[in-house]
């Protein structure tokens, strides 16, 4: 029988403060992704950049390093990737609605951006955090060229293709349609190449319920 | 002294047009009315200790805490000597450096900019504007339209040059009156035919390109042209890298085919009056037999070379790049049909760049400044509404943090007395 859990008042209080000068000692941005040109190394881990990563980190510039020198920040800007002009062939962009610039940075280059992504012609309904404003990789789209990005249209999707299961899964799935309904299966059961939903551990944990209340044994 | 004697003559209702028979007694181009202080002086005045504005604003950092813009609109409203002025550029510096960078007033930078040039800080003014990362100064249209007329009217126009450039980092070419006044100082910066680096040609270029595509007149197409062939210049001889980074530009390769382009819409253009100024060709001419000159010169001199530089110089450039460069005999060849078919339909304009610009700015500027002086008068009184909320804000905050602190303090007392 274990003995009742004793108060340990000041254990409580020393968490707190412990919890308290962690989000006081918190480091800025400018710290964590300063950056030594010379070595490619960050000075805050000391870890070197990756090599093929050092040609664009001496050639483009960081997303803040665009919007340093733009009236408020560049809000209602747009701002392309070189990784997604590479990549994608239709125009992927995003349009900044927020910004929290970290002010103890001497050019006022690292912060974080709010705003709309439109990835491959097809734009999002919500805001959010720019991903990887710290990576060298940015590029302001010029005005005249503004219109140009917003006109595309994204053509149709394809259409999901669809692929027969493969043998033995295929026979335990008539098996146990069969077990079940008695009849055969009219219709090949096909895999859609495309899968719906987002795999997390909320999928993966209401899968197993559902399992468990299905299925007494294994099969 | 002439510009003074205008200023007397006229009162703030009556608007006077330059009217002067030679471009050459021809100062400035604003109107005095555009460039009067009569409207901003006539504001409500909030006179302010400099010196307790100051220590307040000292104290207020020193205990970590944001300093309001307001503060900061006051001190630069009420500067009233130059040693201010260098006193107003620190605390300009302090607060871009605070968390509230991103609230510093559109009013702020134009009495900023306002004050530099009465006081005769024109110098400074461009110090900030051009550090604009640093100073947080993000002059409007109107304010950058003053900037550039004193500088003409100074007869500098490679400062007035380097407030253009500026213009185009912003890319605030919105308004017709600054396309016309930035045409217009680099047409006359472009005749004194300077020797120009690297950087200051890809800057050059840029801010022509950018100002030529809002026009669509003989003056735009040949800034176009001249933007492109400039631009062009620098990438074939640094790369396409080094002649986006940092500007508002397309990154795609070929500047040189682009400005061969618009030389082929404008032979293409239907109506007769979109031409292209001889002087903005042959430059284009001279800048393209300058290049295969030195491409020529270039591949000859690498094979008397040794191995080991040719191998480093290799290194350096990108292969989209040599095939950029590959590309310039077919530019060579494609100009020579284009010039030639822009002469044949008589489409090249003998007048030069400057001219063009000057008589543009004679017909169009007038019309121009019109919609901007009543926008301007909006925005002063929009301005104007504001500072007086901020004002009364402030007012409420301070009394509330009284009432609170007041409230704190008898607390305490009664915990003490009981």
């Amino acid at each position: 029988m274990a003995k009742k859990k004793q108060l340990r008042l000041i254990a409580e209080m020393a968490r707190k403060i412990r919890a308290y000068r962690e989000l006081k000692s918190r480091l800025r941005e400018s710290q964590k992704y300063a950056l030594d040109y010379g070595t490619m190394r960050r000075p805050h881990t000391g870890k070197m950049l990756p090599v093929l990563a050092w040609q664009d980190v001496r050639r483009e510039s960081r997303l803040f390093s665009l919007l340093a020198g733009m009236r408020l920040f560049g809000v209602g800007r747009l701002l392309t990737r070189k990784s997604w002009l590479e990549e994608h062939a239709e125009p992927s962009y995003w349009q900044i609605t927020k910004v929290k610039v970290d002010y103890t940075a001497e050019n006022l280059d690292h912060g974080k951006a709010w705003g709309i992504l439109t990835l491959k012609g097809k734009q999002e309904s919500e805001v959010k955090e720019v991903a990887k404003a710290m990576y060298h990789d940015w590029r302001l789209v010029p005005k005249h060229m503004e219109q140009q990005l917003k006109d595309f249209v994204p053509g149709p999707e394809p259409p999901v293709r669809y692929v027969p299961y493969p043998p033995l899964l295929r026979a335990m799935l008539l098996a146990k349609h069969k077990k079940a309904a008695g009849s055969v299966l009219a219709e090949e059961p096909v895999l859609p190449l495309k899968r719906d939903v987002l795999l997390s551990k909320d999928y993966f944990r209401s899968q197993e319920q559902e399992a468990q209340r299905t299925e007494g044994t294994a099969v | 002294m002439a510009a003074s004697v205008w200023k007397r003559c006229v009162t703030a209702a009556v608007k006077v047009k330059c009217l002067s028979p030679s471009l050459s007694a021809r100062r400035w181009l604003l109107s005095a009315a555009y460039t009067d202080t009569k409207v901003w002086e006539a504001r409500e005045k909030d006179p302010q200790n400099l010196a307790l504005l100051a220590t307040t604003m000292d104290r207020t950092y020193d205990r970590n805490l944001p300093v309001s813009s307001l503060s900061v609109s006051r001190f630069v409203d009420n500067i009233s000597s130059r040693e201010e002025i260098d006193q107003a550029e620190y605390y300009l510096y302090k607060f871009r450096h605070s968390p509230n960078c991103w609230y510093l007033r559109d009013w702020t930078i134009h009495s900023w900019i306002r004050q530099c040039l009465k006081y005769g800080a024109k110098e400074k003014a461009l110090h900030t504007v051009k550090n604009k990362v640093q100073y947080g100064i993000f002059p409007d249209d109107f304010t950058f339209n003053l900037l550039i007329d004193s500088y003409i009217k100074d007869g500098n126009f490679k400062s007035a040059c380097s407030v253009v450039e500026e213009v185009m980092l912003q890319e605030a070419f919105d308004l017709p009156s600054t396309q016309i006044l930035s045409l217009y100082a680099m047409g006359r910066y472009q005749a004194t035919r300077p020797q120009l680096t690297v950087s200051e040609e890809r800057a050059l270029g840029a801010s022509l390109l950018i100002c030529g595509l809002q026009q669509d007149n003989t003056v735009g197409l040949s800034a176009q042209l001249l933007g492109n062939a400039l631009l062009g210049k620098v990438e074939m001889s640094k790369g396409i890298h080094a002649v986006f980074r940092g500007m508002p530009l397309y990154w795609g390769h070929g500047y040189l085919g682009r400005a061969l382009d618009v030389m082929e819409r404008a032979a293409a253009a239907a109506s007769g009056d979109v031409k292209l100024t001889k002087d903005a060709v042959d430059y284009t001419n001279d800048l393209l037999q300058e290049l295969s000159s030195t491409s020529d010169s270039d591949s000859s001199g690498a094979e008397s070379a040794g191995e080991e530089d040719e191998e480093k110089k290799e290194d350096h450039v990108d292969e989209a790049d040599q095939a950029e460069r590959a590309k310039l005999p077919q530019y060579v060849t494609r100009f020579k049909e284009l010039s030639s078919q822009l002469e044949s339909e008589g489409k090249v304009d003998s007048a030069s760049f400057q001219d063009s610009a000057s008589a543009l700015a004679h017909q169009n500027l007038a019309a121009a400044e019109k919609p901007d002086l009543e926008q301007y008068l909006s925005r002063v009184q929009g301005w104007e509404a504001d500072n007086r909320q901020l004002i009364v804000r402030e007012k409420e905050m301070r009394m509330k943090a009284e009432q609170e602190k007041n409230e704190r303090l008898a607390a305490k007392a009664a915990a003490q007395q009981a």
